[in-house]
């Protein structure tokens, strides 16, 4: 059974349909890229999947257990659910090891030092150990990022969500990104990733959903859907991110 | 020996005990309009809009009308209806509601700054919002604001002067009360302008020592 099973989901907003009747599987391990133009309602999607944003209607079972239903405990599910977002979001007045810990210490109940230690490891993996005491506006972008993918892996999610990890990076900052979100991939993390950059989507997805005025359009690999795709929508959207690139 | 001067020796003691109450007044109401103003800010970020608007209410009243007048109404208009309050208790009450309204809106100013990506985070992480506004609001607020909420501390001290006209013998009253016996007006004043600037610049030194005290990477205020 598939860890994330969303059905039929429609949200408006202010009468104006975003999502327009959404469904979608994610698999333990699996890594899923949602593309799409500007506007399409890809963030809205990933925000309606940890219930950031409420949907209007529809479906969204998490590990069996539908969490649009009254009753559910929402705190817990966001617990299981790891977010990184576009601009980092990183707790400013927090150093990065606190950035860390703070949601271990107080929504896992970890202790103090078992947190702390965690935290060391996981930001050694990417790099960031050195960078511990800093405070977030003594990082780069490319750091904050790296920081705040490490504030979400340390909670030990069920799955990962990457809200336009790297578009707010220059191209350096972007593959330093780039490279850690590989790494995830190549650990088999189970990762939904919203982005516009078709370099992060090739390496880091199991398969790429194009998403167009709030309906799916297409799900592929990578490949078949940058180079053999005849939807007119999807060829002018890869030609437009190329050329942007 | 200039005859003000004399009086000024004379009455040593009691100028002591005035300013004494007037210090004591000031860290009071410092502390409880600090706790008040938190607390309305907090009512402020709640989503309930009946909540919202009453405390909207709260502090445009606070902040749209005198001080005097709160002291006033309850200290001469609340014996009225039975209730009589000692004048210490009128002044504390009437600056903390003041006081209060004047911090909830400096807070809330600083909260507009605020990355609000933070706290979607927060919530992301399944902090509750009383959680999220205790860790990761609060303590910028706080932050963003000192320089607003230590203004108000200097000019808490300087209002404690009107209390004397609710029969608080602040040190302002004892001044007053020299100035009525000698009839040195001029220099009765200038004494308390002196005395006021004097402890002014206390304030305002320690306050700056502070403001470096919890200064963080890109939380520079000034």
């Amino acid at each position: 059974m598939a860890l994330i099973q969303v059905r039929n989901l429609v949200k408006k907003f202010d009468g104006r349909d975003v999502l327009k009747g959404v469904s979608i599987d994610l698999y333990k391990g699996q890594a899923k890229v949602l593309m799409g133009t500007s506007g399409c309602g890809k963030s809205t999607l990933l925000r309606c999947l940890n219930l950031l944003v409420q949907p209007t209607s529809g479906q969204v079972i998490f590990k069996g257990e539908d969490i649009t239903l009254p009753g559910v405990d929402v705190r817990k599910v966001r617990g299981e659910i790891g977010f990184v977002f576009q601009h980092f979001a990183l707790y400013r007045h927090l150093t990065v090891e606190e950035n860390v810990t703070l949601g271990l210490r107080k929504i896992k109940k970890i202790k103090s030092r078992e947190a702390s230690e965690k935290a060391s490891y996981e930001l050694n993996r990417v790099g960031m150990f050195e960078h511990r005491n800093k405070y977030p506006a003594q990082l780069s972008g490319g750091q904050k990022q790296r920081a705040a993918i490490v504030r979400a892996l340390a909670m030990d999610p069920d799955v990962l969500f990457l809200d336009e990890p790297t578009s707010a990076l220059d191209p350096q900052m972007s593959r330093e990104v780039v490279t850690v979100i590989n790494r995830l991939f190549l650990d088999n993390i189970t990762m939904f990733c919203v982005t516009h950059d078709a370099f992060l989507a090739k390496y880091i997805s199991d398969s790429i959903v194009f998403m167009d005025d709030g309906v799916i359009v297409a799900e592929d690999i990578a490949e078949r859907l940058f180079y053999e795709s005849a939807d007119p929508r999807i060829k002018q959207f890869f030609m437009s991110v190329a050329d942007h690139r | 020996m200039d005859p003000f001067i004399n009086d000024l020796i004379v009455y040593w003691p009691q100028l002591l005990a005035g300013l004494e109450r007037t210090l004591i007044l000031m860290v009071i109401v410092s502390l409880t309009g600090l706790a008040g103003g938190v607390c309305v800010f907090y009512l402020t970020l709640v989503k309930s809009s009946i909540l919202h608007k009453w405390t909207e209410a709260y502090i445009s009243f606070f902040i749209g009308t005198p001080l005097l007048v709160h002291l006033f109404l309850m200290y001469y208009g609340l014996p009225q209806l039975g209730i009589r309050l000692s004048a210490l208790t009128v002044a504390v009450i009437g600056f903390t509601l003041n006081v209060s309204a004047y911090n909830a809106r400096y807070l809330a100013t600083a909260y507009n700054g605020l990355d609000k990506e933070e706290l979607e985070a927060a919530r992301a992480q399944g902090f509750k919002h009383s959680e999220t506004f205790r860790l990761i609001i609060l303590p910028q607020v706080m932050r963003l604001s000192v320089p607003s909420l230590t203004n108000q501390v200097i000019q808490n001290l300087k209002d404690t002067s009107v209390a004397f006209l609710i029969q608080y013998h602040d040190l302002f009253a004892q001044i007053q009360e020299i100035a009525s016996s000698n009839f040195h007006f001029f220099k009765a004043y200038m004494t308390a302008a002196l005395v006021y600037l004097a402890l002014v610049s206390i304030v305002v030194l320690a306050a700056r020592r502070f403001e470096r005290f919890i200064s963080l990477p890109g939380f520079e205020t000034h």
